[in-house]
């Protein structure tokens, strides 16, 4: 027999996730409190007022609620409770409101949600080396309090010839062009079909 | 070990199934997968190693170990539902003997079956003495094996950390599940479907794991970029090491196509005695509600993309096993020696795979690697097998970078456990955690029959976790079981909730469901905080 989940928490709620690089899911619960407290902060301009979702790319900055690089809304239907968002750029810090944006433009935030960062989707642009020694521990557990030592880049092995050099860029261009084309048509290498059996 | 070789390599299996315990019913379908990787896997792979090690052959694997499998091989039900399981195979396969005695090729291949099924019931009963956990930790302390420890039920932690303390929770009660079995912390971890997300690191680090592993552009993509891709760990900035899946030798074991697990000479995995049968003679054999199913007994070859099946040559696919040994091998020399030059270290390559994929999809799958160890170790010296550990301890200096998030699943974000078919689950799991938050800091001190019901709804939330449910939604075989489990582990959550909160637990109906979810009995309702 099958048990029935709680179809609402009485919890007014807005999550956010990451899906990949280029998309978010947003899943929303407002209660009717929540909703009249809306309604009365509006009054009149509750009329034709619409549910967004609006969101902030806070990358990299301490969110002041004024200060965000852009924000973008999209327009939800409360009853819908999940929607996917297509995103423009990966690696990004967003949160976003969710709240009733009036025909004069004003609008009342009825939640805010959680801050989320978006993967990578390409390599890193930053080539800078720092390197550490840790010393392995055999059969207990690590001291996580112990200082971490940070030494010197070591040297290449020897200077490499111009022929290897190619061959290590052009290794690294492959590379790079196998993962993105990867991630484009969705056949990045995965586990052959399992689970159910 | 001799001297540093040209290369490592650094195979990983990974074990894990979901928990599925029904003592309600007396057969239950999805309880089969236990085991068949039982008799198609487990037992197999360690008949490979402890053959190894008998005939000195100097091998290095990692596996995982997840906490509910480990639960599972420890379960006396399940165990004596084993035992029926190979007997009733047993069974059939020795009237299968009878049937094709005037069939040479179908009867040899009876007989193999028969041969191997009584071995596999020998080695389970006697052997290891219905110990397979006992078994994989002997090999173990040999140094031969390093075993690692997975989420506490394989939850997708980069989609629980919307609420941290449902990750610290996974994470902990599996380390402490690890302790208890084998009396020591576990070194490494596999993140369940490989799932990081930058930060998790400092969760692994309290935990005390040192090293886990990462798709390949967990580590091609991370920041900086590391010097040497994926052929070196590098140490996250809390000094955890991430290794990464290396592209070339997944390819060639993995894919179903490219790969050497769709050669023609091996074994057809869907093929089965179970359609092929006359219904009523296979009927007891089959699914428990009279459905045809598999039975584990498979007498065709891959052949090709034909529904004209040859049958299946054993003395031929094991030759193929071999070359494919001897073919990987030789790629991993060349790889090796085109990499060793650009690097102040020897490269390791890490080549990760689902353990059910040998014996279970690829019937040969444990051979080949047991031609791929012996090989490794007799006739060459450049590429060495390796555990993680014995690296670390040999390369103290790492460079360090924040790895990428990413996962190992298709397009290798979050989208085979977040997408259309399986989103509704979220708000549930992480009301449970929030909630299960709220309940452990509330129910602290809390003895008898309240602690009681506090543990139990850890064990509701995390049996709820496992990322087993999203996966079966999101592929669509087998999807009515996934949504039964979430749910049902939910609303198990959601009313002991309710009854710890108004202090009326319903006795009685706790102990039922401390019977059926009773995996981690030890579990320490502190790991919720």
């Amino acid at each position: 027999m099958t048990s029935d989940l709680p179809d609402k928490y009485g919890r007014t709620e807005l999550v956010l996730m990451v899906m990949d690089p280029l998309h978010l899911f947003a899943y929303w619960e407002v209660t009717p409190e929540s909703l009249q407290e809306a309604q009365d902060a509006l009054g009149a301009e509750m009329d034709g007022a619409r549910a967004i979702v609006r969101f902030y790319d806070i990358s990299l900055i301490h969110f002041d609620g004024t200060n965000a690089h852009h924000t973008f809304d999209i327009d939800i239907g409360l009853e819908a409770r999940g929607w996917y968002v297509p995103l423009w750029t990966a690696e990004k810090s967003y949160c976003a409101d969710l709240g009733f944006v009036a025909r004069t433009g004003r609008f009342h935030a009825i939640v805010r949600s959680n801050v989320i960062h978006t993967p990578r989707a390409g390599v890193s642009a930053r080539t800078d080396e720092r390197w550490m020694r840790v010393k392995f521990v055999r059969r207990r557990k690590p001291d996580r309090a112990r200082p971490l030592e940070f030494v010197p880049a070591p040297e290449m092995p020897r200077r490499l010839s111009p022929e290897e050099l190619r061959a290590l860029e052009e290794r690294l261009a492959r590379e790079k062009a196998l993962a993105a084309a990867q991630f484009g048509v969705g056949t990045m290498p995965s586990s052959p079909e399992r689970g159910p059996r | 070990m001799s001297a540093q070789p040209t290369g490592y390599l650094c195979l990983v299996l990974h074990c894990h199934l979901p928990y599925v315990r029904h003592p309600e019913h007396d057969r239950f379908l999805e309880e089969n997968w236990l085991y068949e990787a039982i008799s198609d896997t487990y037992l197999p792979l360690l008949r490979v190693m402890n053959g190894l090690v008998r005939d000195g052959v100097d091998f290095r694997l990692t596996i995982t170990l997840s906490p509910p499998l480990v639960s599972m091989l420890r379960d006396p039900l399940l165990l004596s539902r084993y035992e029926r399981h190979i007997n009733r195979l047993i069974e059939l396969v020795s009237k299968e003997v009878y049937r094709t005695a005037y069939q040479p090729e179908f009867h040899r291949l009876a007989t193999m079956y028969l041969e191997r099924f009584l071995q596999m019931r020998n080695a389970f009963t006697n052997e290891h003495g219905r110990d397979l956990v006992g078994a994989f930790g002997r090999l173990q302390d040999l140094g031969k094996l390093e075993i690692i420890t997975c989420g506490a039920t394989h939850g997708f932690l980069p989609l629980l950390n919307v609420v941290p303390s449902a990750v610290r929770a996974q994470l902990r009660t599996a380390v402490a599940h690890y302790e208890d079995t084998f009396g020591r912390p576990p070194h490494g971890i596999w993140l369940p479907e490989c799932g990081y997300f930058p930060g998790l690191d400092e969760v692994l680090r309290d935990a005390g794991i040192q090293f886990f592993f990462t798709e390949s552009h967990g580590l091609l993509y991370a920041d900086p970029r590391p010097r040497y891709g994926v052929h070196a760990p590098v140490f996250c900035p809390t000094g955890v090491a991430a290794f990464a899946r290396d592209l070339d030798s997944s390819k060639q074991v993995w894919s179903a196509e490219e790969g050497y697990p769709g050669d023609p000479a091996y074994r057809d995995y869907y093929r089965d005695a179970g359609w092929d049968l006359d219904y009523d003679y296979i009927r007891p054999y089959i699914q428990p509600d009279g459905k045809r199913g598999s039975t584990g007994i498979k007498y065709y070859r891959i052949t090709g993309k034909t529904d004209q099946k040859q049958v299946y040559d054993r003395a031929w696919a094991l030759e193929r096993a071999a070359d494919h040994a001897g073919n990987f091998m030789f790629n991993r020399e060349r790889q090796v020696e085109w990499l060793s030059p650009m690097m102040d270290r020897p490269p390791i390559v890490v080549a990760p795979y689902d353990a059910e994929l040998f014996g279970h999809w690829w019937f040969e799958g444990p051979e080949w690697l047991d031609y791929l160890f012996r090989k490794l170790h007799f006739d060459q010296q450049i590429v060495k097998p390796i555990t993680p550990a014995e690296y670390l301890e040999r390369h103290e200096i790492n460079q360090v970078c924040t790895p990428c998030g990413s996962s190992w699943g298709h397009k290798g974000y979050h989208e085979v456990w977040l997408n259309g078919g399986n989103d509704w689950i979220y708000r549930h799991l992480h009301m449970a955690a929030r909630r299960m938050e709220e309940l452990t800091q509330r129910f602290a001190h809390a003895d008898g029959l309240s602690q009681r019901a506090l543990a139990q709804a850890g064990r509701e939330m995390l049996l709820a976790q496992s990322s087993d449910w999203a996966f079966i939604m999101k592929t669509g075989t087998m999807v009515e079981y996934a949504v039964k489990r979430t749910k049902n582990h939910i609303a198990r959550f959601t009313r002991l909730y309710e009854q710890l909160r108004s202090n009326r637990v319903d006795a009685g109906w706790l102990k039922d469901i401390e019977e059926k979810d009773n995996i981690f009995p030890a579990l320490d309702s502190r790991n919720f905080s």
